[in-house]
């Protein structure tokens, strides 16, 4: 079993890694020949489903198992990640590898870079905007300061690339014991709608949520649940009510994207979103969400993708997050609309009323 | 009876502060000792950190007047009356104690071990480190030419981590190799491995940082003394930390085993407590003022935590005037977030909304907060046994008011309200 790569886009998957943490402390990843899969399943609150295509945040990819497509799957710790990623972050070159380190299975990330700016110190002891991080301007300042008078200058420090080694404690799991854990199948939705910025839509109902906290007596106890609306004709509505209040944000012009019809089960007349919409702009499609899970949720925001959600009414919630490949140029990826291929997609699903979701039978569908 | 007058410029104040935020890290207390031609005037106790709270006021300080008063059927007061330019002076009156002097051995001819680096470069460099560790390991690879800056906790390694979910709980396990020509220079045995603390090195190379350019080492053998040093501009800080002995920690896993009758003795606990390197610090200024004032941290009426006094460790006696640790493991990870590992702006507005979380973040954030009359409340490791109190969180959590969750700037951005 073999498992080295570079890594590129390395916010990205810091950004990722992130919002995967804010709703679990360890994930499931599978890797194989073609796409990374980042999967949490609290036992409360909101699965995510996160497959990548390899080069969106791997480079120089190299696996090898004994199992099909070479997979290998791993148990890790996301806050240990998260922290080995932050050390990436800005690196001249960094790559991922498991390895074995006093018997014990280890994803070893080895980080070249600088300190950030190790020159412009008191004293002067360094030319100014000397050493910031790049190795060439370095270099650049040596040829052409290599006659100055100064024999200070020959003896200056030059700031050299420090080679950071993270140890992350991994764990390999058996393909038997992950067999069984598969993604929910959920019906097809009744709404799918593009929501508005998730910072803007977090920030609100973050707002409810503790407003829900202050007012009711046994606040700390009882979640509070939001209820968030969506119909065909472009709007949302976010509510809370307590016994003593009642709000409510409208959010309208939103963007009810089109649906791919070779991807549909059914005929796109008799798709329920079709229902939806012959049904008016008052068919609205509910779930309640608990405030905090909700919030966690959102922090996929982070991501900066396009984020669709579809509304299975009185049953479950998807957010499809379709992730920007920032410095690939393929932005066209992240245009697909719902039931396209999805290939660097964060699924989040959350159950309608309940604390967990449902998990019924069903392939998992990474691919729509 | 006036026993000390000195006179701080605005200048001499901050670094006065900047010296006290850090002495603070390792004690409550702090001890000014002052001399003249090496004679020694005085040597007292006070609360270190209200003596310089005005410094925390936006308004510029013209001067700080600093009286010892002091003498028989007096009050022992330290008066400091600080000059505003707007014309107002404010004056604090801080009780102290008079206690005899106490520095920490060490031993300069032994200690053969040296190196310096940028403090800067080597503060950076601690920001790689993860929450939840407690040691530093630094040993050099003349083979490779680097010095190796490893990061551990002693925990895990007790714990065996064979459970499958243990194994998940380990920390972050973080090696850094700075090749040795960035340094300014390294004399240090081959593949000698020393370890401190790294809270408290954190701490000093915050401070170093601020003063000065670099930062010297230099030790001989785990279970002896360390002295970081550095200075600039009039300012000496000198901090003498004790090294953790090999039998402490990595016996095992290094060979090269020394005599050092001090680690022979078996000691049941080791945790991070039992070895935290203890520290003694000693900066004294110097400035054009005329000011010999010399704070050392000599909390000596502390008791010494219960592993320290019953083991016999006759030569590191000087060590033992530390103050109860905190509690070391969530203590150290509390700190070394609020000292380094900051977030963006962006990050913070997608963490989850925890009404909870929010105080401890406030509390975080308190070490350099001196407008509090009662500094120890403050310490991380009272908030921690506070917290643990359901009954408190509760009311924390039902406070009045609710903070706001957006800035105006962002819903303008929005096209929520007209501008």
């Amino acid at each position: 079993m073999r498992f080295r790569t570079d890594l590129r886009n390395v916010r990205t998957f810091s950004k990722l890694t992130a919002a995967l943490s804010s709703l679990e402390k360890i994930a499931w990843v599978r890797l194989d020949d073609d796409t990374v899969r980042f999967t949490v399943i609290p036992d409360t609150g909101s699965q995510v489903w996160a497959s990548l295509s390899v080069p969106l945040i791997f480079d120089n990819y190299h696996i090898q198992s004994a199992e099909p497509n070479n997979t290998i799957n791993l148990e890790l710790p996301l806050q240990p990640l998260l922290r080995a990623l932050k050390s990436a972050i800005g690196s001249s070159y960094a790559n991922l590898r498991l390895t074995k380190k006093d018997g014990l299975p280890m994803l070893s990330m080895t980080i070249h870079t600088m300190t950030r700016d190790s020159g412009g110190e008191a004293r002067g002891r360094k030319a100014p905007g000397f050493g910031a991080n790049s190795g060439e301007a370095e270099e650049d300042h040596f040829t052409s300061q290599s006659f100055a008078p100064e024999p200070l200058e020959l003896t200056m420090k030059r700031e050299r690339e420090k080679i950071i080694t993270q140890d992350i404690p991994v764990r390999v799991l058996h393909p038997d014991t992950v067999e069984t854990i598969m993604q929910p199948k959920v019906r097809e939705p009744d709404v799918h709608i593009q929501l508005p910025p998730l910072l803007q839509l977090k920030a609100i109902s973050d707002r409810f949520t503790k407003l829900a906290l202050t007012t009711s007596t046994n606040s700390r106890y009882s979640t509070p649940k939001l209820v968030l609306q969506a119909n065909m004709h472009g709007s949302l509505r976010l509510s809370l009510h307590t016994d003593t209040l009642s709000i409510t944000s409208t959010w309208t012009g939103l963007e009810n994207p089109e649906l791919d019809e070779s991807q549909l089960p059914v005929p796109i007349e008799e798709h329920p979103s079709t229902i939806f919409k012959r049904a008016g702009p008052d068919r609205w499609a509910t779930v309640r969400v608990d405030g905090r899970d909700w919030s966690r949720v959102l922090s996929v925001g982070r991501l900066e993708g396009r984020v669709i959600a579809c509304f299975c009414d009185e049953h479950a919630l998807i957010l499809y997050v379709y992730v920007p490949h920032l410095d690939g140029g393929d932005q066209g990826r992240e245009e697909r609309g719902v039931g396209g291929e999805r290939e660097d997609v964060v699924t989040v699903i959350k159950g309608h009323d309940l604390d967990g979701v449902m998990v019924t039978d069903g392939a998992t569908r990474t691919t729509g | 009876m006036v026993i000390l007058n000195f006179t701080l410029s605005e200048e001499g104040v901050a670094v006065l502060h900047d010296a006290l935020a850090c002495l603070f890290k390792f004690s409550d207390d702090v001890c000014l000792e002052a001399r003249r031609d090496k004679s020694l005037l005085t040597i007292f106790r006070a609360r270190h950190n209200s003596g310089d709270q005005s410094r925390e006021k936006n308004s510029a300080i013209e001067s700080c007047d600093v009286a010892i008063d002091d003498g028989l059927g007096r009050k022992s007061r330290l008066v400091a009356r600080v000059s505003f330019r707007n014309g107002i002076t404010a004056s604090h009156s801080l009780p102290f104690e008079v206690k005899p002097p106490m520095h920490a051995k060490f031993n300069p001819d032994e200690a053969c071990n040296r190196w310096a680096i940028s403090s800067r470069t080597l503060r950076q460099l601690m920001d790689h480190f993860g929450p939840g560790i407690e040691l530093l390991d630094i040993n050099t690879d003349n083979d490779t030419r680097v010095v190796n800056f490893t990061c551990f906790t002693e925990k895990v390694q007790k714990r065996g981590a064979v459970n499958n979910e243990e194994v998940l709980k380990k920390p972050l396990h973080t090696n850094i190799a700075v090749e040795m020509d960035e340094f300014d220079h390294v004399n240090v045995e081959d593949k000698l491995h020393i370890i401190i603390s790294v809270k408290d090195f954190r701490a000093i190379l915050q401070h170093a940082q601020l003063i000065s350019g670099e930062l010297t080492t230099c030790y001989s053998n785990p279970g002896r003394p360390m002295k970081l040093s550095y200075s600039a501009d009039g300012i000496v800080c000198e901090f003498i930390l004790m090294t953790v002995g090999e039998k402490d920690a990595l016996s095992q896993k290094h060979k090269n085993l020394r005599a050092n009758t001090a680690s022979k003795i078996p000691r049941p606990e080791l945790d991070a407590s039992s070895h935290r390197a203890s520290s003694v610090a000693n900066s004294s200024h110097q400035n054009s003022h005329e000011v010999a004032s010399a704070p050392v941290a000599t909390p000596t009426s502390m008791p010494a935590p219960p592993q320290l006094r019953t083991s016999a460790r006759p030569r590191n006696s000087a060590f033992e005037i530390r103050p109860q640790p905190i509690p070391p493991h969530s203590a150290a990870t509390a700190q070394s977030e609020s000292l380094f590992v900051s977030q963006g702006d962006e990050d913070e507005q997608w963490e989850p909304v925890n009404p909870e979380g929010e105080d401890e973040e406030n509390a975080r954030l308190e070490w350099n907060a001196t407008n509090d009359p009662n500094p120890s409340s403050l310490r991380i490791g009272s908030y921690l046994s506070r917290s643990a109190d359901p009954q408190e969180m509760a009311s924390d959590i039902l406070e009045p008011g609710l903070e706001p969750t957006q800035r105006l700037s962002q819903v303008r951005r929005f096209g929520l309200f007209s501008p």
